[in-house]
């Protein structure tokens, strides 16, 4: 069975880069997945990153991006996208480090084989708590994106007969139910 | 002829630290500390239950999540005058504690220690010498030959590579680095190992707190904890257990290796025990309450102005009516509008970005002042306060840490030194010492508690009519609190005055210049175009101010992280 991770980033409180953990909890919510599989609301995470995704078969990071792109656009990258930063001057020796935790798992020899970051790209970073509406409209296809990612690594899950409570408690309202296509 | 050097990593989205230093005959001579964003989060709170509110500021950042937890319900508790109940506080302080420990250790090995040791030395060690100096320092067992030949593998294998991976950006080489390739060895394959206890201190924070990153065991008036010693869903017995022998692993880890690695590499760097002291006025609050009323604890608190110990102040609580009554908020020289210091309580938050001006405004961090006075925080004005007071535990492993850099570096360290840049990290390490037997106190502490058949972990807030309060926690980075105000059951104001807010503050409306700042001033710089010697000492506070928000950028442009105009 597949070690698999997926991990929503970001911060709930800043506006559209709450999408990270708002899908996390969503896919708890909708989805039972094989036993192998965990799921986490990961916040904004610095080197703590390291054990999160140490030893594991995949990993699959979803988070908000800032691109040149539509809001709401969906974007994969593979672990060479993510490589073509260098990591940087660290004048906060806090930063989130996504290169950083993967230049080191790799030296230590416990990188995950497949990654996957599935960037949405956002427009609103302001404080609050709920998103945009383009970056809620783009939720089922970064789920739909997810789902393929699961099949390409042959992990089973399956959607649940009744949804459980989605435990996004932050926002007001709660969240919508998925279309039944997603 | 003066140089500028701006030190801004740009690849970070929004909001982090920035350093713009003036050089002249290779020293800085003026000194700027900014944040480049503006976040205003507690604007979220208004309005919402007390009773939620450190469920959010929990999300105020990624790495310093429980602290903001915890100093939220204190804040809505000191309103109300609401007694939390033993095994509350005891749960609560091991988690504290655990996470303390976590955080200095990543703090050294990973996010400092390559300010002071050399990576590409270590091809040229000699694991066997290594392991004979690592003996003489420490009864640690894992300083074989074998641990350090396969960490000094790992480090020749990413050298032949041709890319450095994670070690491609320091200042390798570097004039002001000047450990021996074996000391640099030894402390490396610490860093190694480092990762290993981090994570066990982080598992006792989710085995009490049910979940990492983001705990979920606190309710206002206690904890959320079912206490059964019988049961394996609850805190039992079979629990506890496994979080005392986490916990021991962490403590040897703590005496063994990070305390010893800290002395030993500051003997061999004396001189920064003379660089960047800075601001000598420093702040902390008791913590690791004892009773259910918060009156006594095991950590002191106080403050200390101009580097005077002997006229130190203590307070007696975490709420201490001096402390409550001294803390304003300046914006003199940030991005905001106002014209006068303001107390948290009625704090205003009302942003006007004006571009960054050394000479008017240029930072989004407002400047906190305690009697108008700029003030240090963190483990080292703990430490220094604690050892004014005569605090036992401090002397303890204060005059340990002196001893043995005064034995390695054939010198006479007095506390005076910790005025420093080398202090800061000293300090550190005391203070981890010192929590490393709390943790095993307050382990103790619970399990008789639990023993005796108390079973209690929360007492029932109740809200009437306009209260205000506050909630302190004297935290990795040094003293944070959450200032709220309720008014009918609802937030009315709430302001969080964290420690990288105290140190990183600019300079205030009297010019007098924030901690960062003060102490880069006169600071000797070998190569100003690679400011190591600004990181060394910027980092020796370890700052923390950039986890709120995180948008990874793609592009993947090459950065200029420094910049020299």
């Amino acid at each position: 069975m597949k070690n698999v991770l997926i991990g929503g980033i970001g911060n709930i409180l800043l506006g559209d880069d709450g999408v990270g953990p708002y899908i996390a909890r969503l896919l708890t919510a909708f989805f039972e997945f094989d036993e192998g599989v965990e799921i986490a609301d990961l916040g904004t995470p610095a080197l703590d990153l390291i054990d999160q995704i140490s030893g594991r078969d995949a990993i699959i990071l979803i988070d908000s991006i800032k691109v040149d792109c539509a809001p709401g656009s969906v974007l994969l990258y593979r672990k060479p996208d993510i490589m073509r930063h260098r990591p940087e001057v660290r004048m906060d020796p806090h930063s989130p480090a996504l290169v950083e935790t993967l230049l080191s798992v790799e030296m230590f020899a416990v990188a995950p084989r497949d990654v996957l970051l599935i960037g949405i790209a956002g427009t609103s970073y302001n404080s609050g708590c709920s998103l945009s509406a383009a970056v809620a409209a783009s939720v089922p296809q970064a789920i739909a994106a997810i789902q393929a990612e699961l099949d390409r690594l042959g992990v089973t899950y399956c959607r649940r007969e009744r949804p459980i409570e989605s435990g996004i408690w932050w926002t007001v309202p709660k969240p919508a139910p998925l279309p039944s296509s997603a | 002829m003066a140089k500028r050097i701006t030190i801004d990593p740009i690849t970070r989205i929004e909001g982090h630290l920035r350093i713009d230093v003036e050089v002249d005959n290779n020293a800085v001579n003026n000194a700027w500390a900014s944040c480049t964003m503006w976040r205003g989060i507690e604007t979220i709170l208004r309005g919402r239950d007390p009773r939620d509110a450190w469920m959010f500021t929990q999300r105020f950042c990624g790495v310093c999540t429980t602290v903001h937890a915890m100093a939220s319900v204190r804040a809505v508790e000191d309103a109300l005058n609401l007694e939390v109940p033993l095994n509350a506080q005891y749960i609560r302080n091991l988690i504290l504690i655990a996470h303390a420990l976590h955080d200095h250790i990543v703090h050294f090995y990973q996010l400092s220690a390559l300010d002071w040791v050399d990576i590409l030395q270590i091809p040229k060690a000699d694991p066997e010498k290594t392991a004979k100096l690592a003996e003489s320092l420490s009864p640690w067992t894992r300083n074989s030959r074998e641990e350090f030949t396969a960490a000094q593998n790992k480090v020749k294998a990413v050298a032949a590579s041709g890319q450095l991976g994670i070690f491609m950006n320091g200042y390798w080489g570097h004039p002001a680095m000047r450990l021996s390739p074996e000391v640099n060895l030894l402390a490396f394959t610490h860093y190694v190992q480092a990762l290993e206890y981090q994570r066990k201190a982080l598992q006792v924070v989710g085995m009490l707190g049910s979940k990492t990153p983001h705990i979920q065991n606190l309710t206002v008036g206690g904890v959320a904890n079912a206490i059964d010693l019988d049961s394996p869903s609850a805190l039992g017995m079979d629990r506890l257990e496994a979080i005392h022998v986490l916990l021991n692993d962490v403590v040897r880890f703590v005496n063994e290796v990070y305390f010893i690695d800290v002395c030993a590499v500051a003997a061999m760097y004396p001189e920064w025990f003379k660089i960047g002291s800075g601001v000598r006025n420093y702040l902390a609050v008791p913590d690791l309450p004892l009773d259910t009323k918060a009156s006594a604890y095991d950590l002191p608190g106080g403050y200390i102005t101009n580097g005077n110990l002997g006229g130190v102040h203590a307070f007696k609580t975490a709420s201490d009516k001096e402390f409550r009554e001294s803390v304003s908020e300046d914006v003199t020289h940030a991005y905001y509008r106002g014209d006068k210091p303001l107390h948290p309580w009625v704090g205003e938050t009302d942003p006007a970005f004006t571009g960054w001006d050394g000479e008017q405004k240029y930072s989004w961090v407002k400047a906190p002042r305690f009697q108008g006075q700029p003030m240090q925080v963190g483990p080292l004005a703990q430490v220094l306060i604690g050892y004014a007071q005569g605090h036992p535990l401090t002397r303890k492993y204060a005059d340990l840490a002196l001893s043995k850099v005064s034995a390695v570096a054939g010198v006479h360290a007095t506390p005076d030194m910790l005025h420093s840049t080398l202090g800061r990290h000293a300090a550190r390490a005391i203070r981890a010492a010192m929590l490393a037997e709390l943790a095993q106190k307050h382990w103790q502490l619970l399990v008789d508690n639990i023993a005796k058949g108390d079973f209690t972990v929360h007492n029932q807030p109740v809200f009437n009519g306009e209260v205000e309060g506050v909630g302190t926690h004297e935290a990795p980075r040094g003293t944070l609190s959450h200032w709220v105000v309720v008014k009918d059951a609802k937030i009315k104001n709430y302001q969080a005055v964290v420690p990288s807010t105290w140190n990183a503050s600019p300079r205030d409306r009297s010019g007098a210049h924030g901690p960062y700042e003060a102490a880069l001033l006169r600071t000797p710089l070998a190569r100003p175009e690679e400011p190591l010697e600004v990181l060394r000492t910027v980092h020796s506070f370890d700052p923390c101010m950039a986890c709120a928000c995180h948008a990874f950028d793609p592009s993947g442009r090459q950065i200029a992280k420094v910049k020299v105009l």
